[in-house]
């Protein structure tokens, strides 16, 4: 990438960064398409015009293409388009929120470990190294089954705290299983990576005149390293989402990731590869839907890792 | 060598210990138990099978039995849903299933990956790299799951012969290992394209094509042993995402492996039918790796004085 366009003023890191994420155009043009579909996953089924996902309408079963039902209708009469909204909620929700957890925990346990140093790292990442040769998947799918049962209890104490009604909190807490396993088996890239970021970073000598004037470790770890490392860790993060939305659809898919009342782009694909032969669209519609956030997904993670991290070689 | 041989043999040993204990215990932890039928059996029918299956004792006298029997007796235990029968007898059924589907999936993985990612290297930024990156592309963003009813339905329907379930003869092989080697070859062609194109870019190719070396020549001759590099190390994990990855496919294509067991037995609560898979998933995965290593070091010399310290 070429330097900066200006040479009166110096561009801080994010500004150069950014200049060359627009000019990224598969980049952007990713980003676009992500917030699009976001928008129309979480704000579009508010309106009106968009159909209950869940009302069966028997009369009207199996419909192809219309003004009325513009994806047609299921097996139950239920609006296509409509589901394929919502379950789009349910998986970008588990895809970012999963995320999120892998990332708090990556970012800390790659803190403390390049941090500290000595045999606290040596133990902390053999550890890494035994949890990367498990089968990921198959763990999962075991870990998400067993704490389903807390999960549930949990819903029942906050259902009681706080006097919600319990069909309003059900479905979200249902995923609360699906967070955890995905989040808490997903991390050991992300702390790898932050692990030998924060090994370069503190021999640097702006560290060694935070610890002379006498800052404690957590400010000198959360205050000057994790700052420093954010750029590779947002690079990284992005390019976890795609994989672990593939993992919640694989699990939904197999019938032990998202279940009724919940559907996402994961069950929907299963139920449309069940009827495919009477009516296609069951299946295509959603695995378009999906398969193109999952292309934009990696494009702006690409875009992103061109942009904040240029040192990393490309592939 | 041996040092590096040893080491990584004594981890492989620690990662199944890992794995079995977490899978022993989170097993235990699934809601609901492998003897709820359709018709609730009576308490003490209930108390009868789990003291028969050893069920009844607390969990870490049963940890102990359980790997007492596997150590000493090379015993799994028994299926608790499928009655009279031994997880070993099912697994000794599922596991050349399972194993042929992912070695013939690994086969068009490589075959397809490595060719592919090789010319798009060569044709750097001309089209023939930006018509197989864009096929990788779609096949990484495209699951197993999708493309799957999709084989299905567009060759599975209309080749005659192709059977799009079962497992019975040769034929049925092709739709399942094709399905599972696209998925990986896409990946190891976009690595391979990476590692060959840091290569071909180096001095020492220059050199070659300066001496006028035929382009066969330089690929496989020069720049193939270090450019192959990235998509080696990336096998083991490939093989294991292969092998545990399967389940989705042999789900789709009703194939009677690992896979299908391993789903089947998750929702019927089969604890030990559970435990031997992925005991058997988890010993793939370290003889996998393990190889992975051993090619990597015979590939590239520098890495053998590094396992020596």
């Amino acid at each position: 990438m070429s330097a900066p366009t200006s040479y009166e003023q110096g561009n801080s890191l994010w500004k150069d960064a950014r200049l060359r994420l627009c000019r990224n155009r598969a980049a952007m043009a990713s980003l676009v398409f992500l917030v699009f579909m976001a928008l129309a996953c979480f704000v579009l089924p508010l309106f009106p015009c968009i159909a209950n996902p869940n009302a069966a309408d028997l009369s009207n079963i199996a419909a192809s293409c219309s003004w009325e039902h513009p994806f047609g209708t299921d097996q139950l009469g239920r609006d296509l388009l409509a589901r394929v909204l919502y379950g789009g909620r349910i998986s970008l929700l588990v895809g970012v929120v999963a995320t999120f957890v892998a990332f708090v925990i990556g970012l800390c346990y790659g803190l403390v470990s390049g941090y500290v140093g000595g045999k606290t790292d040596a133990v902390l990442m053999r550890t890494v190294d035994v949890l990367f040769a498990l089968p990921f998947i198959v763990l999962v799918i075991v870990f998400s089954l067993s704490i389903e049962e807390p999960c549930r209890e949990l819903t029942n104490s906050v259902v009681e705290l706080t006097g919600w009604s319990r069909d309003s909190v059900a479905p979200i807490f249902g995923l609360v299983p699906l967070f955890i396993a995905i989040g808490a088996l997903g991390w050991l890239t992300l702390a790898r990576i932050v692990r030998t970021r924060t090994l370069e970073i503190k021999s640097m000598e702006y560290v060694l005149a935070a610890r002379s004037l006498g800052l404690g470790h957590l400010n000198i770890l959360f205050r000057h390293i994790a700052p420093n490392l954010l750029g590779t860790v947002v690079v990284y993060t992005t390019l976890a989402v795609p994989g672990i939305m593939l993992t919640e659809s694989t699990l939904s898919f197999i019938g032990l990731g998202v279940r009724p009342p919940n559907s996402s782009w994961g069950t929907l694909i299963k139920e449309g590869a069940d009827r495919m032969e009477v009516s296609p669209e069951l299946l295509i519609f959603p695995a378009l839907f999906f398969c193109l956030t999952l292309l934009a997904l990696n494009f702006l993670g690409d875009g992103l890792r061109d942009a904040l991290d240029p040192k990393s070689a490309k592939d | 060598m041996i040092k590096l041989l040893l080491n990584r043999l004594g981890q492989g040993v620690l990662v199944i210990a890992v794995l079995q204990t977490l899978t022993f215990f989170l097993v235990r932890l699934l809601p609901g138990n492998p003897f709820l039928g359709e018709r609730k059996l009576p308490e003490h029918i209930m108390a009868q099978l789990n003291s028969l299956y050893g069920l009844d004792q607390s969990a870490w006298v049963q940890y102990a039995n359980y790997w007492k029997g596997i150590l000493l007796h090379g015993d799994f235990g028994p299926s608790l849903v499928h009655e009279g029968v031994q997880v070993s007898d099912l697994i000794a059924q599922a596991f050349p299933v399972s194993l042929e589907l992912g070695v013939l999936g690994m086969l068009i993985a490589i075959g397809l990956g490595i060719p592919a990612g090789m010319l798009a290297a060569w044709w750097r930024n001309k089209w023939p790299d930006a018509l197989i990156m864009a096929f990788s592309m779609a096949g990484i963003c495209i699951p197993a799951f999708v493309i799957a009813p999709l084989f299905g339905l567009s060759l599975g329907m209309h080749i005659p012969g192709l059977s799009v379930a079962g497992w019975d003869d040769p034929l049925c092989a092709v739709l399942p290992s094709l399905t599972l080697g696209l998925v990986t070859a896409a990946s190891i062609a976009r690595l391979t394209r990476g590692g060959m194109a840091e290569v071909l870019s180096a001095d020492f190719i220059r050199t070659a094509r300066a001496k006028g070396a035929s382009a066969p020549r330089i690929l496989f001759i020069h720049a193939l042993r270090s450019g192959l590099l990235p998509a080696v190390s990336y096998l083991g994990p490939a093989f294991a995402a292969l092998i545990t990855g399967s389940f989705v496919v042999e789900t789709c294509f009703q194939v009677p492996g690992m896979g299908l067991h391993f789903v089947n037995a998750t929702t019927d609560r089969d604890y030990f039918l559970i435990q031997g898979l992925v005991l058997c998933y988890g010993v793939l995965i370290v003889i996998a790796n393990l190889s992975v290593d051993l090619v990597l070091v015979a590939l590239n010399p520098r890495l053998r004085s590094q396992g020596a310290a």
